[in-house]
Formats: structure tokens, C-alpha cells, sequence
């Protein structure tokens, strides 16, 4: 991973620190272990012989674990909380839409996962599917919801995995640091198109955020105007084509 | 004619009545019988879920494969989940503790044999199921079916039924055996065999008895409402009516963290036994190591919450699920401390059974290390549900009872049939498994951690980086499916054609070994009495005693009275 927010920085920290740990805790027992093999191996004459461990050994031992165990807690608590931690709208991001000012309020947009398909809602009104539009450095608040099964949304770049599950809310909050594509993809299996069920997100300067979610909403508009003059033309046809006496009987048809 | 040694030994070696055929098996309800079904059938569904592994490692050898269609690959995954842990990993574990503790204890038979006959029928009934599924619907609803996508709504065939079904009827029969086992442990024990003498595996074998039937129910609650969700229009788990998806994660989670423990402590056993008997030394501190297994199976299930760290849970939860998991390092890091210091000043002989002892340890360091990683609430953020996340798994669980049960296996193999398995090829097989391993896993770690690549898809795509690991994994899923394959052939080849063994081949400390191998039904006719933690250690030197005496008087008598 290649962090790009605040957040998914303190996470690889966390990491990074969980593998040196790792590292310590695999190389310290197989050394043992294989030390032990290498010289302790039995023929040309060698007999064992029992060794006793002095007493207070094995407390001695389970308190160097305990305290190894316990860095490791404070530290996990330290970035974990860090990575939570709200991260402010800075001056390059978006400070105002539809000429409101936002006021350090972060810019909340809802997520719904549903087989198999990301769908986000802006603020306006707008929405896309498949691909999130965010601003850079602003504070994202997304709302995630779920219409069917259990999704995981993940973009690791950007932000932690969270789940959306359905009847219940849940958010993540990030900050995109640098404009540029970033790739994501469900985590939790969701049924047959699973693997397929990505996401890119697009981090856009807060102008271009702006053109952006009018061009959605003219968009949107558009084509519901377009759908709204098919259906009323397919009306008319329907009406010219059955003719006057035809609406008695259909307002029949429809009473009963 | 008092002088004679044992009985037991005595008559080793004399030609004894033919065994029972396998009619007789089948209706017995003697535990090594019970045992024998199971761990034959666990064999079995090794090879299985090792099939099903190499077919889904197939799938995903090249990106966007289209090998499988994505239902089938959902099949494969769901029946592997099945397989591998109800079917092939816990019925070794039951198994193998079920033949061996009541050995090690003394006892002439378990106290309530009928409910573990009845136990291993409801497990066998359960493969049965499982893989009667397999000719119509199977579920597509992955390895831990989660609600609601295991809800009617989205999977209305009855593979999750059948599923439900077959786990079921398999933890309901380990649930059975673990009673049995826990009252036999507890009362049938040789005269003078307190706590603290008894074998390490036997009192594992309690204590995992013990946890079975804590996290077991748990399991089969969460079932049986799925059930009634998908069958008499329950809610349970349908969110809006009442029901909460989320249940079922901590009902489940709860049984699989302790059915990991289960698996683990099993395999840490185990290597005691075996690092003890190879190296010639007795356990380094045995009271540390039998408080560290109870340690583990309580701090391990209490972590359970540990695979809810994207849920939505309290954030304090997840802490508390923190704390639990790094609280295990301290009873692990003494296992693992107190069994490489068994070998200190030993003499080891590089068995078979010491080779895949020291490969299990090996592995359940780096998936456990790995697991340590996870832990942490903020790295499990990005690590959870990748590949990197399986790998670990794979390392600990692959260690614990596909290493640490080969290990038992080739150990405890002379006592259950009366013959060895073949060292050349359990070498051989040792080797093939361990470059497969870690060819396996690494790479799958490698490209979860890297790359985010996600779990339980059927396919990856091009240019996200893990081509190339992913083929390594593909090929090392083959070596490991050899390796596998290998030791099966082995075991099967050696019931016949194996070395005769003797009841006593290692020169063990642990009264299995004073039985007869294979035992009579009745195990033993002179229950021994113990009088340290290494009886048959004490038994040896009393004849090897008796022996000399013995000599020493008829040179004594021979001599002319000068």
C-alpha cells in the first residue's frame, strides 16, 4: 500500500511496527529451535541429560512476554486512535458548495453497496455509481449503508476498511492527500460477482469536485426529463392508437 | 515364577487373534474403535480439501481465469471451509485425543463409550450430508456463511441447508465425544495418576474437551436459527424485523477462534510428547506448559473479536479483543520457550515424527506472528480479509494440524495398527510439504500485504501487481497437495506392509506405550500403578531391576559353596 491520507499513514506505521514484531518473535524462535536441533543432535556417543531451569525462570520469561505484549498494546491503542482521529478541511480543499460555506464541517456522502455495485450520493443531489469523485484535502465523511447482504468497503489507500451492513449505520472519515485514482474493491463475499464488485475513487481539485457534481446533476436531470418525455410520448401513442372509447375501459379495468 | 515381567510385554510379539473386521468396527463403541473412524475419515477428507484447495488455487494460477464459473469457485470455497475444519482438522484432533488420552491415562475404556459411538456415527452422517449436497446445490455462501447472504432472500437452493446440516450433526457429535472424554479424564485415571503426573496430551485432551463444549453449543445455536430463518420464515438474523446480522458474526466467531485453539493446543501437546520422547529429557517444566494450554484455549476464545474489527462494534470492544489476542503471548511465548528448551541437553534422534514436530512449531510461529499483526486494530484496517490474512491462517492452522498431525500421526501410528510408517517416505514427504508451505503462503501474504489482493474472489485482475504471486501460490498449493498425498500413501501402504513395532518403538514415558499396540479392547489387563509423571519410564527400570536380581541370584546359586 501506498498511504495517501493521514489516516492510512498512521495504519502502514501500525503495520510496519506489527511486522518488526513479527520479525523478532519468528527469528527468536526459530534460531532456538533450530540451534537446538543442530546441536543437540543424538549418536556419536551423546546422552541426554535432564536440565532444570533455576526457579523464577518461568516468571522471569512470562514477564519479558508480558511486557513485550503490553508495548505492543499502547502502541496499537496510540495509532489506532490516531488513525481515527478527525483530520481537518485544509485551505487547498473544498471550503464552500452550492455557496454555502462548509466551516470545517467535513463533506458527507453516502455509500450503499448493494450485489454488486457501489452507488454514492453527493450532497446536490447528484449521485454516481462505480466511481467516487471526492475532492482533495477535504474531510470526507461517508455514510455507508447496505440494501442487501454484508459489503466491506475498502479503498486501502485512502481510508480503513469498514463494513456496511444492513440496518445499521456506519461511517469512515478520511482526507485524500493527492488527486489521482485510486483503486478499491469489496472485501467481504457478497455472492457471484463479488470479485468483480470494485470502486475506483478520484481525487479532484475542489474546483473540478464542484463541475463535476453539476455535470452529475444536469446529467441526472437531463435524462429524467428525457425518461419522462418517452414515457409521455409512448402515452399519447397508446392513446391515439386505442382511440376515445378505449379510456372507459381502461379506467374499468383498473377499478376492478 | 513371580520373577516373570509384565504380562503386557510378555506377550508381545506372540501371535495374537485376528483383528476385528470392519462390521464389527462400525458397531463398536470401544473409543479406539470411535477414534479409528474418525481419524481414517479425516484422512480422507484431507485429500478432499486438499483437491479443493489446489482446484481454487487453479482458478486463480492467471488473472481473470475463467476455469471455473464464479458460482462454482463459491461451491468449491464453501465445501473447502466444511472440509477442512469439521471434516478433516477437528474430527484428527477429537480423534487422536479420543484413541490416546484414555491410553495415557490408564483407563480400561472411556465412561460413557455409547455417546461417543454415537458421536462418531452423528460425524460420519454429517460427510454424508455434506457431500450427498455436492450432487445437487451446494452453498455458494463461503467459508463462514454469513447472514444475509445466507438468509433465503439470496440463496434459496437448500446447499446451505445441507451445509447447516452436515456441520451440525459433526460439532453435535464432537460436542458427545467431549463429554465422554471430559468424564473419563476425570474419574477413570490409573491409581496414583493425580493432575499433575498425567501426560501433557491427555490433559490437553481435557481441557479441549472442556472448551468444545463451551464454544460447541455456541455453534450449534447460531445454526439452528439460520435454520429456522431459511426454513419456518424465522428473523433472527433479517435485519428490519427485529433479527440483527451481526449476531451470527459473534456467535460463530466465538466457536471458530476456539476451534483454532482446539487445533492449536492439540498440536502444542503433541510436540511436547514427541520433543520429549526424542530428545530423551523430560518436559522442561511441565506445570508451565499445562497452565500455558489452559491459558491459551480461554484467552484465545475470549478473542474472538478479533475478526469484528470492521464491524460495527464499540470501538472499546475491539480494544478489548486487542488485549485478549496480545494477552495470548505470554502463555504462547511459554509454550513455545518451555518446548525448544525441552531439547536442551537432549539427545535427539531425527525421527519422522521429531521432523514434522519441529516443521509444525516452525509453522505455528510465523501464521501466529503473522496473527499478532492482525491484532493490531489499526493494521487490521488494511490487512483484514486480504490474502495476507489467509496466509497467516493457513501458516497456523496447516502447522497445527496438517504438520502437528503428521507428527502425532507417525508417532502414535505403531500403537493404533501395530506397525510403523515408513521413514524414507515420511522424510521425502516431510520436505515436498514444507517447500510447499511456505511457496504457498508466502507469496499470498506478500501480495495481501502489498497489494490489498482481497479474499474468496474468484478472480483477480491484470495489472494489479499479483500476477506473479499468485502463480507462485498455484504452484506451491501443488507441491503442498503432493506432500499430502505423499504422507496418505504412506500411512495406507504401512497398515499392511509398515515394519512390525512392538508396543514400545520410541521407548516413550507415557502408559500408551505399555499397552499392547494395537490394544485389546480392554486396553490393559494389569492397570498400572503410577507413581511419577514418567510411568513407563519407572515400569522399565523396575524390570530392567528385577532382571539383574534375577541373574545376580542364579549366578549366586550356580556357584559351587566353596
Amino acid at each position: 500500500m501506498t498511504p495517501h491520507s493521514p489516516g492510512t499513514g498512521q495504519i502502514n506505521t501500525l503495520i510496519w511496527i506489527g511486522f518488526f514484531a513479527a520479525l523478532i518473535v519468528v527469528v527468536a524462535i526459530n534460531l532456538g529451535l533450530f540451534g537446538a536441533l543442530r546441536r543437540f543432535r543424538g549418536g556419536r556417543g551423546r546422552t541426554a541429560h535432564a536440565v532444570q531451569g533455576k526457579p523464577g525462570l518461568q516468571f522471569r520469561v512470562a514477564g519479558t512476554l508480558a511486557g513485550f505484549a503490553l508495548v505492543l498494546f499502547v502502541l496499537g491503542i496510540i495509532f489506532t486512535g490516531n488513525a481515527l482521529s478527525t483530520p481537518k478541511t485544509t485551505a487547498a480543499g473544498l471550503t464552500s458548495l452550492n455557496g454555502e460555506k462548509l466551516e470545517g464541517e467535513p463533506l458527507v456522502i453516502k455509500a450503499t453497496g448493494q450485489q454488486w455495485l457501489w452507488r454514492y450520493n453527493y450532497p446536490n443531489g447528484a449521485f454516481s455509481y462505480w466511481k467516487l469523485v471526492i475532492p482533495v484535502d477535504t474531510e470526507i465523511e461517508m455514510k455507508l449503508e447496505s440494501t442487501d447482504v454484508v459489503h466491506t468497503w475498502s479503498v486501502p489507500d485512502l481510508a480503513p476498511k469498514v463494513d456496511a451492513v444492513p440496518g445499521k449505520d456506519t461511517q469512515v472519515i478520511f482526507r485524500a492527500d493527492a488527486e489521482g485514482e485510486f483503486y478499491g474493491q469489496s472485501a467481504t463475499l457478497s455472492g457471484q460477482a463479488y470479485a468483480p464488485m470494485r470502486t475506483t475513487v478520484e481525487v479532484v481539485s475542489p474546483q473540478r469536485f464542484e463541475e463535476f457534481i453539476k455535470e452529475q446533476q444536469r446529467g441526472i436531470k437531463a435524462g429524467q426529463e428525457a425518461a419522462e418525455r418517452i414515457e409521455t410520448q409512448k402515452l399519447k401513442e397508446e392513446e391515439a392508437a386505442e382511440g376515445g372509447s378505449s379510456e372507459e375501459s381502461t379506467s374499468e379495468g383498473e377499478s376492478e | 515364577m513371580s520373577e516373570q515381567p509384565r504380562p503386557e510385554i510378555a506377550v508381545d510379539g506372540l501371535p495374537r487373534p485376528k483383528q476385528a473386521g470392519w462390521r464389527q468396527m462400525v458397531t463398536s463403541a470401544d473409543h479406539k474403535d470411535v477414534a479409528k473412524i474418525l481419524m481414517v475419515g479425516s484422512g480422507g477428507f484431507l485429500f478432499v480439501a486438499a483437491l479443493e484447495l489446489l482446484l481454487m488455487r487453479l482458478q486463480l494460477a492467471i488473472p481473470e481465469n475463467t476455469f471455473m464459473e464464479p458460482y462454482t469457485f463459491n461451491r468449491v470455497l464453501s465445501l473447502y471451509g466444511a472440509t477442512s475444519i469439521f471434516f478433516f482438522a477437528l474430527p484428527l484432533v477429537i480423534g487422536l485425543f479420543l484413541y490416546v488420552a484414555p491410553l495415557q491415562v490408564g483407563a480400561r475404556g472411556t465412561a460413557l463409550p455409547r455417546l461417543s459411538q454415537m458421536g462418531g456415527a452423528l460425524w460420519a452422517a454429517g460427510a454424508v450430508v455434506l457431500y450427498s449436497g455436492f450432487l445437487w446445490t451446494p452453498s455458494e455462501a463461503g467459508v463462514n456463511p454469513l447472514p444475509p447472504l445466507s438468509e433465503l432472500a439470496f440463496l434459496s437452493n437448500n446447499g446451505v441447508d445441507a451445509w447447516l446440516t452436515a456441520c451440525g450433526f459433526a460439532t453435535f457429535g464432537f460436542v458427545l465425544i467431549s463429554i465422554d472424554l471430559a468424564t473419563t479424564l476425570r474419574i477413570d485415571r490409573a491409581p496414583g495418576m493425580a493432575w499433575r503426573r498425567a501426560p501433557i496430551f491427555a490433559w490437553t485432551a481435557a481441557v479441549g474437551s472442556w472448551l468444545m463444549l463451551f464454544i460447541g453449543p455456541v455453534l450449534l445455536a447460531a445454526f439452528t436459527m439460520l435454520m429456522i430463518d431459511r426454513n419456518y420464515n424465522g428473523t433472527f438474523f433479517v435485519d428490519g424485523a427485529g433479527g440483527a446480522p451481526l449476531l451470527w458474526q459473534h456467535l460463530t466467531w466465538i466457536f471458530y477462534s476456539g476451534a483454532y485453539m482446539l487445533i492449536l493446543i492439540f498440536a502444542f501437546a503433541a510436540i511436547a510428547e514427541i520433543f520429549a520422547v526424542f530428545s530423551g529429557n523430560p518436559i522442561f517444566n511441565r506445570g508451565a506448559v499445562m497452565g500455558s494450554i489452559a491459558a491459551v484455549a480461554v484467552l484465545g476464545t475470549l478473542a474472538y473479536m478479533q475478526n469484528m474489527y470492521t464491524a460495527p462494534i464499540g470501538l472499546g470492544w475491539k480494544y478489548f479483543g486487542m488485549l485478549m489476542s496480545l494477552a495470548l503471548i505470554i502463555p504462547v511465548g511459554l509454550l513455545f520457550f518451555n518446548l525448544i528448551a525441552t531439547l536442551k541437553d537432549g539427545a535427539l534422534q531425527m525421527r519422522a515424527p521429531l521432523l514434522f514436530a519441529i516443521g509444525a512449531l516452525s509453522a505455528i510461529s510465523l501464521g501466529l506472528a503473522g496473527e499478532m499483526q492482525q491484532s493490531l486494530v489499526g493494521a487490521a484496517w488494511y490487512l483484514k480479509n486480504t490474502t495476507d490474512s489467509t496466509a497467516d491462517t493457513h501458516f497456523a492452522l496447516v502447522g497445527g494440524a496438517v504438520f502437528g498431525g503428521f507428527a502425532a500421526l507417525h508417532y502414535w501410528f505403531p500403537k493404533i495398527t501395530g506397525r510403523s510408517m515408513g521413514e524414507q517416505l515420511g522424510r521425502i514427504s516431510f520436505w515436498t510439504l514444507a517447500a510447499g508451505t511456505l511457496l504457498a503462503f508466502v507469496p499470498m501474504a506478500l501480495a495481501g500485504w502489498e497489494e490489498g489482493q482481497v479474499v474468496d474472489a474468484y478472480k483477480f485482475f491484470n495489472h494489479t501487481g499479483v500476477n506473479f504471486y499468485n502463480l507462485l501460490a498455484s504452484i506451491g498449493v501443488l507441491i503442498l497437495f503432493i506432500g499430502v498425498v505423499l504422507v496418505l500413501i504412506n500411512a495406507v501402504a504401512s497398515v499392511k506392509g509398515g515394519a512390525r513395532a512392538g508396543h514400545d518403538p520410541w521407548k516413550g514415558d507415557t502408559l500408551e506405550w505399555f499397552a499392547l499396540s494395537p490394544p485389546p479392547p480392554h486396553n490393559f489387563d494389569v492397570q498400572p500403578d503410577v507413581r511419577s509423571d514418567r510411568p513407563l519410564r519407572d515400569i522399565r527400570a523396575a524390570i530392567a531391576r528385577r532382571a539383574r536380581d534375577v541373574e545376580e541370584r542364579a549366578a549366586r546359586q550356580s556357584q559351587p559353596v566353596a
